[in-house]
């Protein structure tokens, strides 16, 4: 423990601050993406087709190769009507969440829509932990912006673990990362079934 | 008669042997003077200087200056502040147009203009951080000598120890596009992170983005002149030498190329480059090696520029073709006209990525199938433990369940990695091993925990008299197949982050080829297809399976 560098804990922090930032513009976007995507879905004919093809595809794309893609395809200078748009490295993880996010949004959003209309206003309000486990899983999922040098928390835990010069003192490392993420992690699932309680209570006292 | 023969014998002897013997080498200084003067003789004649086509040397003569290219941002190599110029480049310039006689007139030049502007007659002389490889001998002249040689080197924090190429594998080493010296990086299980300008490196080196950099030491030479860098981050060591030439035009420059290839070795050969090189502050140990060559007498003659044992070869950067390379590069001739868009298939044109990116679909499809396989099987283990009576199995087996939830899948990934090369050397199958190990605890934990909840409603269900524990266990995997499905999805699509770790499959494959070939855009496009019709498959595949256990739940419900 003594190796590890005394603003170790500072910049873990820091990073998961970043981990989040990337997990709320992800979900931000997909949200609207998803949305989007459900209201063609439930417009049936040739615009459900597109949606339910383009639902497909956004739930088939690896978030890690979407990362690379978008990073190889998008110029460093690349500009719209004279404004930069090349996205930052946070802007890339983000976009790279964002068919896993809209496509979970489109496929629950459809299903809570559907539990309104059979009137089950309590079904439909599973929308709302349901795209709060989204989050967390986007939470997760944005360390694989340590890959292209953005710097969240697994970049930091990685660093300061290349830095170690046994298993032992990795392990140790890697252990603080688990238990920062993990009790951010469990503290988030149990605020989400807290807040489920407390909807479904506010559903079934407007009934 | 005895007597006679043995007189003619020494007589032919001493006739073969004086026809033998080479004769009597001039010395640079020697050649170069009667070179020189010959020269300043045919600008003096009347009218010689405005005959076209008269050598660039007697035409250098006939003005008294010579033109050179040089860059204005290299730091300590050449680079202009006003009108002010300096660097070890321009300070060669001048060195050569002194020992001429002539005066240097600078033209700004880079890497894209350097040889247009020789062969457009825009300058003399080219002395611009050009490497000397095969590829240029065909659109310039370089002189020989060398005047500098530069290596990419690993460039790593001072606390460190990274001593020879083990050391780096499986490490990640940022690098820039194109770099001629990354498929050698590559080709020893590193890493890359790629980065489209070198400038960014020193600063991701502070940031810590990167712990390893590798780029040309005449690169890093400028940042080792900062105290603070230099005393955080040092050298690890150095590959791919390079080197440096001057360069005239192929054609007109005959006399010239010959008066600045015999100056390049007086100047070696006198520690005149050396002397230059200390007043720049750049590295020294390629000029020092050289003046030794350049003191050797059968070197210091006025042929030692042509004779191998002294010169250096260029390097040969020509990667081998494959044999479709001539239809590839036709079929994206044919797209690009009939379309507009620059499709480029490097992967297909060159042997080193043709092999790069065959083992990276294998390893790919390998990784697939063995992700899958290890999912299944620990969510069938730890669906067991977790469902089991006894809480000395069930306990560990949520609690362990619990910790891979809680770890994000990078670093889950990363501990597999480290435990695995702590127990074997580093190599693909090792890594692709560890990744499918990962990939399978992460996955097969939430299908376990799924399995095991599936088995806690049937025991609620069923209620009385315990059922037996293997006929319960099969309804509850029937039960949770959607879930299983779910994650062995997940487990198909998370495949490619074990690049992330040094496994070779396609995403590293192709990583790999972008960094020393071009066509990022289409290569990474049609990884992304790859992918994607990859995890259609797997879905396709894990639907049935997920019918199939419907149907056994029904058929034992």
């Amino acid at each position: 423990m003594s190796r590890i560098s005394p603003d170790f804990v500072p910049q873990l922090l820091a990073g998961m601050v970043v981990n989040f930032q990337i997990a709320a513009i992800a979900l931000l976007i997909g949200l609207a993406v998803g949305g989007l995507l459900t209201l063609a879905k439930l417009a049936g004919g040739v615009r459900g087709a597109v949606a339910r093809t383009l639902i497909g595809l956004m739930r088939a794309a690896p978030t890690f190769v979407v990362m690379f893609f978008l990073l190889n395809i998008i110029p460093s200078d690349a500009t719209l009507f004279g404004i930069p748009v090349a996205p930052s490295g946070i802007m890339t993880v983000a976009l790279s969440l964002v068919p896993y996010a809209a496509a979970y949004v489109a496929d629950n959003g459809g299903e809570a829509l559907r539990q309104l209309r059979d009137g089950s206003p309590l079904g439909a309000l599973l929308f709302v932990p349901n795209v709060t486990r989204a989050f967390f899983v986007l939470v997760m999922s944005s360390s694989a912006g340590a890959a292209i040098g953005v710097p969240e928390g697994i970049a930091v835990i990685l660093r300061e673990a290349e830095l170690m010069p046994t298993l032992g003192d990795k392990m140790v490392l890697f252990a603080i990362g688990i238990l920062c993420f993990g009790i951010t992690l469990q503290a988030g699932f149990a605020l989400m079934r807290l807040l489920q309680r407390h909807l479904g209570r506010l559903a079934l006292r407007a009934r | 008669m005895m007597f006679l023969q043995r007189i003619l014998f020494v007589v032919l002897a001493s006739l073969v042997a004086f026809t033998t013997l080479p004769a009597r080498a001039e010395t640079p200084d020697a050649a170069l003077a009667k070179l020189l003067d010959e020269a300043k003789a045919a600008a003096s004649v009347p009218g010689a200087c405005a005959q076209p086509g008269v050598d660039r040397l007697v035409r250098i003569f006939c003005d008294g200056k010579i033109r050179v290219g040089v860059r204005e941002y290299y730091p300590l190599f050449g680079t202009r502040e006003g009108s002010v110029r300096s660097g070890y480049d321009v300070d060669v310039a001048r060195g050569l147009a002194k020992h001429l006689g002539v005066e240097p007139v600078f033209t700004r030049v880079n890497a894209a203009s350097r040889i247009p502007l020789l062969a457009d007659d825009k300058i003399d002389l080219t002395i611009a951080t050009m490497g000397h490889n095969a590829q240029r001998d065909g659109q310039v002249r370089f002189i020989r000598p060398h005047y500098y040689q530069s290596e990419t080197i690993i460039v790593g924090p001072k606390g460190l120890t990274i001593r020879d190429w083990p050391d780096v594998a499986s490490r990640t080493i940022c690098v820039t596009i194109g770099n001629g010296s990354n498929a050698q990086i590559v080709s020893h299980n590193a890493r890359l992170m790629l980065f489209d300008e070198a400038g960014v490196l020193p600063d991701r080196l502070r940031d810590e983005t990167c712990t390893l950099a590798a780029q040309d030491d005449s690169f890093f030479d400028y940042y080792f002149t900062d105290p603070a860098f230099a005393g955080s981050y040092d050298r690890k060591f150095g590959f791919a030498q390079l080197p440096w030439g001057m360069a005239v035009a192929l054609s007109g420059s005959d006399r010239l190329a010959r008066a600045l290839d015999l100056t390049s070795q007086i100047f070696h050969r006198d520690g005149i480059f050396l002397d230059i090189a200390k007043e720049n502050r750049i590295g020294l140990g390629f000029l020092q090696r050289q003046r030794a060559v350049w003191n050797r007498p059968e070197c210091n003659t006025d042929t030692g520029a042509s004779n191998p044992a002294c010169v250096l070869p260029p390097l040969s950067s020509v990667l081998e073709p494959t044999p479709i390379a001539a239809q590839v590069a036709a079929i994206e001739g044919w797209i690009q006209k009939h379309t507009g868009i620059a499709v480029q298939l490097p992967m297909f044109k060159t042997m080193p990525a043709w092999s790069l990116f065959k083992a990276g679909i294998i390893n790919s499809l390998v990784l697939v199938a063995g992700a899958l396989v290890a999912t299944l099987l620990f969510a069938l283990i730890l669906g067991a433990l977790q469902s089991s009576r006894s809480f000395l199995l069930r306990w560990p087996a949520r609690a362990f369940t619990v910790i891979l939830q809680s770890s994000p899948v990078v670093l889950t990934l990363v501990i597999s990695a480290a435990v695995a090369l702590a127990l074997f050397p580093y190599s693909s199958a090792v890594a692709i091993g560890a990744a499918i190990v990962a990939l399978g605890l992460m996955n097969g934990a939430n299908a376990g925990q799924a399995i095991a909840e599936a088995m806690h409603t049937l025991r609620t269900e069923r209620g009385g008299p315990p059922a037996p524990i293997t006929e319960l266990f099969g309804r509850a995997v029937s039960r949770s197949a959607t879930q299983i499905v779910s994650f062995l999805v997940n487990a198909a699509k998370g495949t490619p982050i074990a690049s992330f770790i040094g496994a070779p499959e396609l995403l590293s494959a192709l990583t790999d080829i972008t960094s020393f070939a071009s066509g990022r855009a289409s290569t990474y496009s049609l990884l992304l297809v790859f992918y994607v019709c990859v995890v259609i498959v797997v879905v396709w595949l894990c639907d049935k399976l997920r019918v199939w256990l419907e149907r056994r739940q029904m058929v034992t419900a």
